[in-house]
């Protein structure tokens, strides 16, 4: 999953946790997936880098990207 | 031995005779306009001239027409069709202006004519005029209005930066989403920003972003520049380019005073290349901070989920208590009237044996001789039914 997709999934889960009439057992195992997405959001976020590319055009007009040097 | 004299070189026309010199010699109109044409247009270079326009007209060939005038004198002007894409809007009568040009002779008029191949007005008026005239289209056009300016991603994953792939504007945009440890795939979208194919490269990059379709965000822009190098961003096609772009656009001229074109029509307007790279993208501390958040409200909501489970189970608890407790009394109660009954029942059967009870009109057991006195009614309850009776009077009883 994309840090962008778990941190999405953890607001959804802290937005249901919220909710009114949330059944404890659901509540339990909510939590716990927001537990597992949060360590892998931030495993993922110590060791992110940007990434620089260019654009590239192909003769049949497909297109490519390859890595800048900057 | 002495050379012999150099010939004579033939003579192609009598210098003592020119032409014009008599009636009889006289040259046409058009030889004298073509020769003066020739005389003028020899006897000057190209050079900038002063002046306020009035006339101006815009003939349906294609070619402006105007005089160039100051207190005294006026000179006719053109500016043919081919020679306006170098000046950026037609100038208005009135206008003070500085033309480069060239003198030459209109034959056909017999007058003479300033043809223009650039033109610029006093306080920049020109270029104010250009901006206005697209800024109307694009309005007339609805691409200003700022409904439809559209948010930006929260959390790009691929952001299209079309700029000089050389230029100062990629440089700063990288280094800003370095420095902040941004996650994103900054994918360079080459094109020239200044000169003549500016406007072009620029149209065409902003069309590959849109065929590609991959990136969530796109930066359009460059560093720093001289006014006149922002003429790119101010052109019409570029303008409706940025509005076609199908994804989110920042626009990021670095020019501190001007506001271009495109950044009316652009989603976002940043000051400068560094400003939108900053607006694009998290920080690695923010989405830190947002992360912490997000704990912190699921830790929250659970824990309150949990204590709110809890308290009801206590409420649920106290509530069977208090049933069981109502249930005990009532089960009580009709034991004792079962007890009460048998009792009751006990009584019946000692009448049965041939007892009888007797009561006063109240339902009182007359149960000791002091409680009945002379004449007194009494009901005897005997095993199968009442028998109304009365003390009869005694003489042994005291009165």
């Amino acid at each position: 999953m994309t840090f962008e997709k778990r941190l999405a999934r953890l607001e959804a889960i802290a937005a249901e946790l919220e909710g009114d009439d949330v059944e404890l057992a659901r509540a339990l195992a909510l939590f716990e997936e927001g537990i597992e997405n949060l360590r892998a959001a931030s495993e993922e976020l110590s060791k992110a880098e940007a990434r620089v590319q260019r654009l590239v055009e192909r003769a049949d007009g497909t297109f490519d990207t390859v890595d800048a040097r900057e | 031995m002495p050379e012999p004299p150099p010939a004579p070189e033939p003579a192609f026309f009598d210098a003592s005779i020119y032409p014009g010199e008599t009636a009889q010699t006289a040259v046409t109109v058009s030889i004298l306009t073509q020769t003066a044409r020739d005389v003028i247009e020899g006897a000057f270079i190209p050079l900038w001239v002063r002046g306020e326009v009035s006339d101006f007209k815009s003939h349906r060939n294609g070619h402006w027409y105007f005089c160039l005038r100051d207190r005294t004198s006026q000179i006719r002007c053109v500016v043919w069709n081919r020679d306006q894409r170098g000046i950026a809007a037609p100038p208005d009568d009135g206008m003070q202006i500085a033309a480069l040009g060239r003198l030459t002779v209109y034959p056909t008029r017999g007058e003479m004519q300033f043809a223009i191949t650039r033109m610029e007005a006093e306080g920049d008026g020109l270029r104010r005029k250009a901006l206005e005239i697209t800024r109307a289209r694009l309005e007339a056009d609805g691409l200003l209005d700022p409904r439809r300016k559209r948010a930006l991603p929260r959390h790009p994953r691929v952001i299209a930066v079309v700029t000089s792939p050389d230029g100062a504007a990629l440089h700063d945009i990288i280094a800003v989403v370095r420095r902040r440890g941004a996650t994103v795939r900054l994918v360079s979208v080459p094109a020239a920003v200044q000169g003549d194919t500016a406007r072009m490269e620029l149209c065409n990059a902003l069309d590959r972003v849109n065929r590609w379709g991959r990136a969530d965000l796109v930066i359009i822009g460059r560093g720093g520049g001289a006014r006149e190098d922002l003429s790119a961003f101010n052109d019409e096609r570029v303008a409706r380019a940025v509005a076609a772009c199908r994804v989110p656009i920042i626009s990021a001229v670095g020019h501190e005073i001007d506001i271009t074109i495109c950044d009316l029509v652009a989603d976002h307007r940043a000051p400068t290349p560094s400003a939108a790279a900053e607006i694009a993208t998290r920080s690695r501390d923010e989405l830190r901070g947002e992360l912490k958040e997000l704990a912190m409200r699921m830790g929250g909501a659970t824990r309150a989920a949990v204590r709110a489970r809890v308290s009801a189970l206590r409420h649920v608890n106290r509530d069977l208590a208090a049933a069981s407790e109502a249930q005990l009394t009532r089960r009580q109660s009709a034991l004792q009237r079962v007890a009460g009954r048998l009792h009751a029942l006990s009584a019946l059967a000692t009448l049965a044996r041939g007892y009888s009870i007797a009561r006063d009109a109240d339902g009182a057991t007359l149960s000791a001789l002091s409680a009945f006195s002379d004449g007194m009614p009494f009901d005897l309850i005997v095993r199968d039914g009442v028998v109304p009776a009365q003390v009869r009077p005694s003489p042994e009883r005291p009165a």
